[in-house]
Parts: structure tokens; sequence; C-alpha cells
């Protein structure tokens, strides 16, 4: 059985008149009936705005940051990758595991608003409802419904989302997803770009890079960036300077992938709201698959295994 | 009197090269080189550093985004850290810094990391000679055209 809002709704006021919580993070319908929104709540009586459909992209766990000094326990509707970043900031401290409680809600992906309105062929207004059935979704359009295949509409990172329930959680909503059927070989973009030599490598790089234009949305909706001042904001070392130049997109981007380098779940925030459509989860899983291959690390599963560049085995090989 | 032709001066490439050396032993390494008179190539610019674990891969990207051909760090072999277990830290990091250059188009000999300690003057030399030569034959580094 499948999550759905009633459940949500249901369960969320429950939590709250039981006194389990005193704030909720959920989502809520956004401007259209493609934008899902972030939902903050109070009390139990405004848990009717929840709702849960293949539209709810936002990794909702940087919120818990903002509630770290609020009476009584926050909950947090989380998806699979979700659960993970909580997971990070667990381990890296940022939050009290007592004073969140995770709503855990098993995911099949999640739709891609540009690819579907593309497929579709239609105008945002237009789409009425978007709902999960199995291997595809159902779109209601005005003229009607149509189905489309879910390979087509999805995010990228649902395409390769090994995790789709969560891994940590006090309350699951629906029933547990262990794998989805399109998920493959799952590096294979990335490792189609190590293929290439330096110098394709480089060209391709500037050429996305160079649209860069520094305004920090990769940054700001990534749970895994939540430093008092970011390397980027100091002046003293300037470390990326104001300039509207390569080397300054190269340095921030760079340096924010190797920042994120085992601390990053794959929920695709950063690729999502990127204004000019970076593809930096390239970047990202590329490191991903770094930190897997050699030091069998995976992020986001347990907050008790230290990160990867925070250890170290004595007499490994890296070939230095 | 006529003056050279500017075009027709012949410049060879020489690669600027950067090199972190750790204060408890490739700086001491190199001073040796110097005392014992290796003979090493000039393209390497030495900034001492208190252990190689000090150097962020935000120096050494800012360095490669400035146009520099090269890094180095240097440091003590892995079990003779001044502090313990500062290098081991960094050889975690400088793989996964080079595998991240590599894949964004920067060839990975230009970013290298080598153990030299207080006692290898001869070893520093040869070090630094490699790395020349190596970067020399890359040719500049690509995103130092454009600045």
């Amino acid at each position: 059985m499948k999550a759905t809002s009633e459940e949500v709704k249901t369960s969320v006021k429950k939590l709250f008149e039981d006194g389990s919580i005193g704030h909720f993070i959920g989502y809520e319908m956004g401007s259209d009936s493609l934008r899902v929104t972030p939902c903050f709540l109070k009390s139990g009586q405004a848990a009717s705005r929840l709702v849960w459909n293949p539209l709810c992209a936002n990794n909702l766990s940087k919120y818990l940051l903002d509630f770290g000094k609020v009476e009584g326990k926050v909950g947090i509707m989380v998806k699979g990758c979700d659960s993970r970043s909580v997971v990070e900031l667990l381990k890296e401290h940022q939050i009290d595991r007592d004073k969140v409680f995770i709503v855990g809600v098993p995911c099949s992906g999640i739709v891609d608003r540009e690819k579907l309105l593309a497929v579709l062929g239609v105008s945002p207004g237009e789409v009425v409802a978007v709902e999960d059935d199995g291997d595809a979704f159902l779109v209601t359009i005005k003229e009607g419904t149509r189905r489309v295949k879910k390979e087509q509409v999805l995010r990228g990172e649902c395409l390769v989302c090994r995790y789709p329930t969560p891994v940590i959680y006090d309350m699951l909503i629906g029933e547990a997803v262990s794998s989805l059927p399109w998920v493959g070989d799952d590096y294979s973009s990335v490792k189609e770009l190590e293929a290439l030599s330096s110098e394709e490598k480089e060209r391709y790089w500037s050429s996305e890079l160079s649209r860069c234009i520094r305004c920090y949305a990769c940054r700001q909706s990534c749970p895994g960036c939540y430093c008092q001042q970011c390397f980027v904001d100091q002046l003293d070392p300037h470390w990326v300077g104001i300039k509207i130049a390569p080397q300054e997109n190269h340095q921030w981007n760079t340096v924010r992938a190797f920042h994120l380098m085992g601390r990053c779940i794959e929920c695709g925030e950063c690729q999502r709201v990127c204004p000019v459509k970076i593809p930096l989860m390239l970047l990202n899983r590329h490191l991903l698959r770094e930190v897997e291959s050699k030091f069998s690390f995976q992020p986001g599963l347990s907050p008790e295994t230290p990160p990867p560049l925070a250890t170290f085995k004595p007499d490994e090989d890296l070939g230095i | 009197m006529k003056l050279p032709d500017t075009k027709e001066v012949q410049t060879e490439f020489k690669p600027k090269i950067l090199a972190f050396c750790c204060n408890w032993c490739a700086y001491a390494g190199a001073d040796l080189a110097g005392v014992s008179r290796f003979q090493m190539p000039t393209n390497v610019r030495v900034i001492r550093v208190m252990c190689s674990g000090r150097v962020p891969p935000e120096l050494v990207i800012r360095a490669l985004a400035n146009g520099l051909d090269g890094v180095m760090i240097l440091g003590c072999h892995p079990g003779e850290c001044h502090y313990s277990e500062g290098n081991y830290l960094t050889r975690r990091r400088a793989h996964v810094l080079k595998r991240l250059l590599s894949y964004i188009g920067i060839e990975p000999d230009r970013f290298q990391l080598r153990w030299v300690s207080a006692a290898e003057g001869a070893k520093f030399s040869a070090v630094v000679k490699e790395a020349a030569d190596k970067i020399t034959a890359l040719g500049p580094n690509r995103w130092g055209d454009k600045r």
C-alpha cells in the first residue's frame, strides 16, 4: 500500500493531538498544480493542508537546523534520500535525535516538472493532478487522464535511487519499497565522462561551469551546506573573488563538490534548483563513487560511521 | 642600433610549480638539497607549512585556477608525521582531490603528493625534477588560458 495524502494528514493530526510533536515540516500544494512547497505547521488543525504525491521534490531536512531552539519535538516528513541527509546531520551533530520525530514515506520516484511538461506537450496550468501508478504516473489534464511511463519523466536522481525507503524513521507511512525496477548500473553517466581525455573533460566542464552565475542556490538548498560562514563568503582569505571569470566558477564548483565528498546523499537538490542547469550531480556522484570504491563508504546510512576523510588506515595503498 | 624583434624570441615553456613543504621534513629536505648543491630545476616555488595536513584543497584548486601549472604537497613519510597522523589524513584527501581534478580535466600529474624526509635532500631534488619534467611535457595549464 502506498502512502496517501489522507494518511499523512490523519497521522500528523494524531501526532499533534497526543503531544508527540510541537511542530511539523511537510509539503503543501504550491502556486500551480505541478508545484509543491514546504509547509510548516504549529498545530494539528492545519494538518489538512499537507499533501504527499509524486511532486514532493524538496529535501526538507535542512529546515531542521532552523528549529534547534523550539519547544518540543519537530516532526518532519522524509523520503528515502531525505532520511539519509537527516542521518548526516545527526552524524555531524547538527541536530538532536531526541528533538526530531521522523515521519518516513517510502517513495517510488518524483516527477521532473520540465520533463513531464515536455512529454505531455502542455502548459503547467493544464495539469490537474499527478498520481503514482506502479511503473507509470497517472496525469490528469483538462482533457482527461494520461498514463506516462516513469522512466520518461522521473528526476535524474530517482532514476539511480538505491534507497527509496527511509533508512531512519520513528513512523513509516505506507509500505516499504525495497528497490526500484528501473535502477541498473547507476554510475554509467559518471563512467562515460571519466573515460574522456583530459582535454575533452576540461572542455566539457568549462562550458558547463561557464554558465554558473554564482547565485549559490546549490549551497542554500543543500542539507550538507550549513556552515555559519561558507568559504565563499570569507573575505580573508578571499577564496572566491567577485570577478565574473571562469577561474572563480571553477574554484566555487570544485571546492563545493569536494566539501560534499562523502557527505552528499544524492537528493539532487543542488541540481534541481540550479537556474542555469549545471549537472552538479555528475560531480557529486563521481566523488561518491570514489569513496564507495576506495573507502567502502556510503554516506547517510548510519550516524555512527565516521566520515571517510576524518579517518584512515595506516597501511592503505592509495597509489601515492 | 637595431632592437631585437620580440616575435623572434622563442620562449620555451617553463612551468610554474607550487610546492607546499612540511616544516619538519620536506622543507628541511629542500634545505639539505640546497646545502648539498644538488642540481634542481628552478620552476618550483616553495611554501613552508607546519604539516602537509595543513594544506586544504581550496589552496590547491586556487593555485591551479589562478594559472599555476602544477601543485605539489611534500610531507613526512607515513608513520613519521610530527603530529602523529596529519599525513595519513592528507593522503586520503589528496587521493580524492587528485581524482576530482582529473575528472574536471586537470591532468593527474599536475597535482602530486610526495613523501620526503629531512635526510632526503637527494630525493627532494629528484622529486622536483621529475615533477618539472612531467609538467613541462604536459604543457601549460588549460585553466591558465582562461584568466
